[in-house]
């Protein structure tokens, strides 16, 4: 049975988040994006055009090392935590659909002048809104500075 | 080499095109046709759904030759989960539609080697020519099937060719 009684979301969770962020040591984290015009040469789909990717800075976030078991040989993994109402300004401003649709188009995100590549994304919701993504980030192999 | 890996894709873009129109996926904000290079694209955690994704893995050469012959193992890795107005059920009709478009795509097994380096593109002197495709098992993931078809491409390397 549907659940008639009334809410009336208010973004405080939204709120409290990005407040949490940013006092918990918050910083910034720039996603890694295509630009806006694409290159649809064959040069730019067989790697001899830099695609050119922009950064789009989300704050405030909290980058941290994840809690996962290592494997010998295997890259650490991070968490990234990242406030929803920075990522709800961005997919405005790129007149996308959702969080996820700005998500899969990154290519990665730079943090601390280190590339990361995204591994899974999920959000945590109240009343039907979601107030924090959490990013789970491998390190980039390539050491070149971001 | 790098010229017979470029020209193999381009082939198989082009082909793909035309067997199937509909096919296409948005990447790095251009529209084109759902077939990519996975080492020329940002690394995914997941496969592009229906979409063809090309790896080159083995490679040998054949010094034997009058001109080095290197072959080169492709694998073509496709994946799919069905559509939405099927609720999914249909993925294994999608993925023999996968199938059966990659045997389309390789045939004929060759095509003119180009220099896609250069603006325009030029022909070069040699082909490049491929094997029939060795289909490998369906593999399934939760609600995903893929299966990766095998293709070795032979190329001669040309003169002054890097």
């Amino acid at each position: 049975m549907a659940d008639l009684s009334t809410q009336n979301p208010c973004g405080l969770a939204q709120r409290i988040a990005t407040a949490l962020l940013r006092a918990g040591g918050g910083t910034t984290a720039s996603l890694q994006m295509p630009p806006l015009q694409g290159d649809s040469t064959d040069a730019g789909q067989i790697g001899l055009n830099a695609p050119g990717f922009l950064s789009l800075p989300l704050a405030p976030v909290v980058f941290r090392k994840a809690r996962v078991s290592m494997q010998d040989g295997e890259l650490p993994k991070y968490e990234l935590l990242v406030s929803a109402a920075a990522v709800t300004t961005q997919v405005t401003e790129l007149q996308l659909s959702s969080a996820q649709a700005l998500f899969a188009r990154a290519s990665g995100v730079a943090v601390a002048g280190k590339l990361f590549l995204i591994e899974a994304i999920s959000a945590s919701e109240n009343q039907g809104q979601a107030y924090l993504y959490r990013l789970l980030l491998q390190e980039a192999s390539g050491e070149w500075p971001m | 080499m790098q010229n017979a890996k470029d020209t193999f894709y381009i082939a198989l873009r082009s082909r793909l095109a035309s067997v199937n129109p509909a096919r296409t996926m948005t990447l790095r904000a251009v529209a084109r046709p759902g077939i990519l290079v996975s080492e020329a694209e940002a690394p995914a955690a997941q496969p592009q759904l229906d979409a063809f994704a090309l790896s080159w893995t083995g490679m040998q050469a054949d010094l034997q030759l009058a001109a080095i012959l290197a072959q080169m193992t492709c694998e073509i890795q496709y994946s799919t989960v069905g559509t939405q107005a099927n609720a999914g059920l249909d993925r294994g009709r999608a993925l023999e539609e996968m199938d059966y478009e990659v045997l389309h795509l390789l045939y004929p097994y060759s095509a003119q080697k180009m220099n896609y380096t250069v603006n325009p593109a030029t022909a070069m002197e040699t082909m490049v020519f491929w094997s029939e495709p060795e289909f490998g098992p369906v593999v399934t993931l939760r609600d995903r099937l893929s299966r990766t078809a095998k293709v070795t491409v032979f190329a001669f390397q040309e003169q002054g060719e890097q």
